[in-house]
Parts: C-alpha cells; sequence; structure tokens
C-alpha cells in the first residue's frame, strides 16, 4: 500500500524541481517579493500587480544568483508584466493536455531565503474566455483551489508533470487564486515585445442600453468625446448604435468584445439609427491614453 | 487512498497530548522511543511538570529533562514502557513538493489530521541561519509540538509555528540531533530586539547571563544572528557587550557557557 502514496509524493517533488528551474524570486516592492517564471530565453512573466517601481527591480535566478533585470511592459487588464533578464537557462515547459476541474495543480515559487517554494490543490473550476474586472480578457478563466502565499503571486501554475498552466494571481478575483492561461500570457508576452505594451481600443463615445419599438436592443450615444475616432466618424448624441464589426450590440460588454478583436488603428463598420433611419458609418479604433 | 488512512491512523498512535499543569490549554508531543521520551516544543514545555496523555486515553505525569528554547524543542519523561514511537524520517532528503500529513490537537481536537505539501525548506528572516520546514498544512493552536510526516509516515519535523498562513516545523534530523547531544548552549534569557541590540526581558535563574551578572532591562548590543554564531561557535566563554541604564557607557562581560545545570 506504501507506494502509490510515496510514488505520488515523489512525482509532485519531480515536478517541482522541473518547473522550479525556471522560476525566479522578482523583487520589486517592499517587504515581500513576489515570484516570475522563465517563459522563453532571458524573458520573465510574473504578475503585474506585485510590480510596485519600475527601476532597481532585480531577480534571484533559478541558480540562486542576484541579477539586475527592466521592465519591457505590463498590462494590468490580464495582470501580466514582462521582465527581461540575462539567463541562458530553458524556459517553463508547457502543458500540452486539457485542463478539467479536479485536476491536481501546484503553484511554483522562489524566495531568495529558501529557494524553490510550491504548494498544492485542484483546479475548481475551468471556463471559456472571461473579462477581468480590470477590464483585460483571459482566454479561459481557470480558478484554483490552492492557497496563494504572500510572494506566490506571479509562480507559475503546473500540473503533476511540473508543466505550465499559466501564472498564478491573487489580484483578479476575491474569492480564489487563478491561473492566467499561457495562451493568453503568450499573447501578452507578444504584444509588450512588439509594442511595449498591450493598446486598448476605443471610440470615445459614452453609451447607455436602451430597448428600440421594434424590441431589439442598441445603445444610445449620450456622449462623444470631441475629436475622438467616433466623432471623426461623423457620429453624433442621439445616434442609436445596433451593430459594429457585423455583430449586433447589445451592452457595452459586446463593444469590449468587438474592440478586442479589432486592434487600434482598424477601421469597423458601425450600424445605427439616426431618427428611425438606418445608416453605416466607418470608425477607426483609437487608442485609450493609459492611466499614469 | 486508503493508505493516507492507514499511515495517519499509526502515527495518531504516536502522537500525545501535552498539558502543562496550571492551566488546561496545552500542545502536541510525539514518541520518541517506547520508554516514554516525548519530543515537543519548548513553547509547550513551559513548566517543569507536566501532563501527557496518550492516544488511547492513560494520562501520565512528565518531567521536562531537557530544553533548547533556540529551536524550540524540549524532551518530556513519562514512566511508561512499550509506547509505539514514531519513526523518524531523514529531513535532508526533503524536497518541496513532496506530500506530508500533520496530526496534532489544533484548538483541542485530539488526533487531528491535515495534509498538504512541502512549501520550503530554508532559513526564516530574523530567525537565526537554522533551517525550517515550511509546508502548506493547515496548523492551529495546540498542534504545536506533534509531527509532520512524509507519504511514509515518518516523521520528517516538529510542528512549531504558523507564519503567514505556513506550517512551520524544526526538521527531524534537528531533533535527532537535541535528542542525541542534548540542547546547544543558550544564555538563559527571554529577548526583544529593542532600537539597538536586543534588550533582556528575563532571565532564568541559573542560566549562563544570569550566573554573569546581567538582568532584566540590559541591552546587549548585537543581533540576533550575532548572537546564534556566537553561541553555535563553539567557544566557552562569550564576551558580551551591554548598555545598563546609562546609554553612553558600553559595558562588558564574560558568559561563561558551559555545562548547564538542567532542570531536574
Amino acid at each position: 500500500m506504501t507506494n502509490e502514496l510515496a510514488a505520488l509524493s515523489q512525482e509532485l517533488a519531480a515536478a517541482v524541481e522541473r518547473a522550479g528551474r525556471a522560476v525566479a524570486a522578482v523583487h520589486a516592492r517592499t517587504r515581500f517579493s513576489s515570484s516570475g517564471v522563465f517563459w522563453r530565453p532571458g524573458i520573465i512573466v510574473t504578475a503585474e500587480h506585485t510590480i510596485r517601481r519600475e527601476e532597481e527591480i532585480t531577480v534571484t535566478l533559478p541558480d540562486g544568483r542576484n541579477v539586475p533585470a527592466t521592465l519591457a511592459g505590463s498590462d494590468p487588464g490580464t495582470d501580466v508584466a514582462v521582465l527581461k533578464a540575462d539567463w541562458s537557462g530553458d524556459p517553463a515547459p508547457r502543458a500540452s493536455t486539457a485542463l478539467v476541474p479536479g485536476n491536481l495543480a501546484l503553484t511554483i515559487g522562489r524566495s531568495q531565503d529558501s529557494g524553490v517554494n510550491a504548494t498544492m490543490g485542484i483546479v475548481s473550476a475551468v471556463s471559456g474566455s472571461w473579462r477581468t474586472w480590470r477590464g483585460g480578457r483571459l482566454d479561459q478563466y481557470i480558478r484554483l483551489d490552492l492557497t496563494l502565499y504572500p510572494g506566490s503571486s506571479g509562480g507559475v501554475v503546473v500540473n503533476t508533470a511540473g508543466e505550465a498552466i499559466g501564472i498564478a494571481t491573487s489580484a483578479l478575483s476575491r474569492i480564489a487564486g487563478l491561473a492566467i492561461p499561457a495562451s493568453t500570457v503568450d499573447r501578452v508576452v507578444d504584444e509588450i515585445l512588439t509594442r511595449g505594451r498591450v493598446a486598448k481600443g476605443y471610440l470615445g463615445l459614452g453609451l447607455q442600453p436602451v430597448v428600440l419599438p421594434d424590441h431589439h436592443k442598441g445603445l444610445i450615444v449620450l456622449s462623444l468625446e470631441p475629436e475622438g475616432p467616433a466623432a471623426k466618424a461623423g457620429v453624433v448624441i442621439g445616434d442609436i448604435l445596433v451593430s459594429l464589426a457585423g455583430s449586433p450590440v447589445e451592452d457595452t460588454d459586446d463593444i469590449q468584445t468587438v474592440l478586442e478583436s479589432h486592434p487600434v488603428g482598424q477601421t469597423v463598420q458601425a450600424g445605427l439609427l439616426r431618427g428611425g433611419a438606418a445608416h453605416q458609418l466607418a470608425i477607426t479604433v483609437g487608442e485609450r491614453a493609459r492611466r499614469s | 487512498m486508503q493508505a493516507f488512512g492507514a499511515f495517519a491512523e499509526r502515527l495518531r498512535r504516536s502522537t500525545v497530548q501535552v498539558f502543562s499543569h496550571k492551566e488546561r490549554g496545552g500542545g502536541s508531543g510525539v514518541i520518541w522511543n517506547s520508554d516514554g521520551l516525548i519530543l515537543t516544543n519548548s513553547h509547550v514545555a513551559r513548566s517543569a511538570e507536566m501532563q501527557v496523555e496518550l492516544w488511547d486515553g492513560r494520562r501520565f505525569p512528565a518531567r521536562v529533562s531537557s530544553r533548547d528554547p533556540r529551536r524550540d524543542l524540549a524532551e518530556l519523561r513519562i514512566s511508561a514502557s512499550s509506547l509505539e514511537p514514531a519513526s523518524p524520517g531523514d529531513s535532508s532528503t526533503l524536497r518541496p513538493g513532496e506530500l506530508v500529513m500533520a496530526i496534532g490537537n489544533p484548538l483541542g481536537f485530539a488526533g487531528a489530521l491535515s495534509t498538504g505539501v512541502v512549501h520550503s525548506i530554508g532559513a526564516l528572516p530574523g530567525m537565526g541561519r537554522q533551517s525550517w520546514i515550511r509546508a502548506n498544512v493547515r496548523l492551529a493552536p495546540g498542534n504545536s509540538g506533534g509531527p509532520l510526516a512524509d507519504a511514509r509516515g515518518r516523521v520528517i519535523g516538529i510542528n512549531t509555528a504558523i507564519v503567514n498562513g505556513l506550517g512551520v516545523a524544526v526538521p527531524s534530523n534537528t531533533a535527532s540531533a537535541f535528542v542525541s547531544r542534548g540542547p546547544r548552549p543558550a544564555l538563559g534569557v527571554t529577548l526583544r530586539p529593542a532600537r539597538i541590540g536586543l534588550e533582556i526581558l528575563d532571565l532564568e535563574p541559573q542560566g549562563a547571563a544570569a550566573r554573569a551578572s546581567l538582568r532584566t532591562g540590559d541591552i546587549l548590543l548585537m543581533s540576533f544572528d550575532d548572537l546564534s554564531d556566537a553561541l553555535d561557535s563553539g567557544r566557552d566563554v562569550l564576551r558580551l557587550q551591554f548598555f545598563r541604564g546609562d546609554r553612553t557607557r558600553v559595558r562588558e562581560t564574560f558568559v561563561r557557557l558551559g555545562a548547564r545545570a538542567e532542570a531536574a
């Protein structure tokens, strides 16, 4: 009977060791350090909310050395920050099997004093694309039933083979830790490395959902950013927006969904009602000013 | 998995409840050999006369035969034989991620089991250079002094504290060294970090510091880590500098560590 349990224990420790070879400690706030993972050679991904300064960031590498790191960019919406550090080790291996609720999961972090650390639990929920309260979109909602200790955020969430499922964060949900899915991390890393930031599309409209006489729904324009993308395209206050890029829009979430798939600079067709008559206008998506 | 239950049951028989004479609140302990040697935390064995209750309900008076406050370990003796001792594991081979289980008497629930994995192994900030095991097992007051065991049921640590929600345990190799070689030298003082140095809050009457004429309120001019290193250096006599009242005059004393008169 012994050895099922002892074998599982050894398997878990091996998974921690394997994944731990790509996990670093990130020193970018006072008191507790956080964790980060080498996602690509020389590229560390961590949780954006644990980065409290933009300069004098250091990381403790998997081999124990402390080296300086530079912030390549971050996306508060998905809680992803990207750091560059000089290290030639291999990045974390990626999980290829589909995740289901009930799978065992480990979060692996690192601290300068005691090296690799691990916590274990299960994946408690997996569902489709999900928008965070910070406005970003995760490709999957992966809720974790495990304890994230101070310093765990930004660590890598792995399966029992030590393969990365995503990045651990305690900042996107009040009730549980989440894994930022690997595919979302890939997308954000690509965008940050090519553009230095994640641009958020915007139209410059204040909208309110309304029900039309024919019981369809639309969004009435209550305010207009002067010189904003919609104003430039000829939208006026009182217009009722009924479709964007061919999809019907009934609430502001629908607008966000369209904007996520239409990068800044692209032109979208807006269908609207003005005085009861249908109009089409082409709006060029603008970039939302970043809060500093 | 059946195995968890089976190991937990065996470990439960090697785990005891420890009560101090005066108050009811107590902790846990581990039966270290069949002739009545029980290991617990020094902070659990506060008074010289203790009570120990076995898993089967038998209760024995216990004597504190040795104590090491810096490692938070104490040795109790009870007059019993044919006990079921725990089997110690080798804590030096432990790795983060290994499955562990803790047995104890959290909040008075005798023999409660909690499980998790090893979180990390290493020094704790401000606690000297010695190594501790951290585990993501849920502990509560009353787990102190109880066993932390691996997936084969071997005791790899003595549960000691809860830090940021993580269980902290003294590694079993440290516990074995304490049993075989006795306590490490100690000053016999309770210290609190002051603005500079360490303030003496309390002294053991026959402790090394008391014999060197140190008093309550004196401030030792060193850090906790420096003191730990000095005590572990193997020297018999330490030269300590301190303030007494007047913070402009540095005083000096020689503390003879040597053989400690253990509480008998």
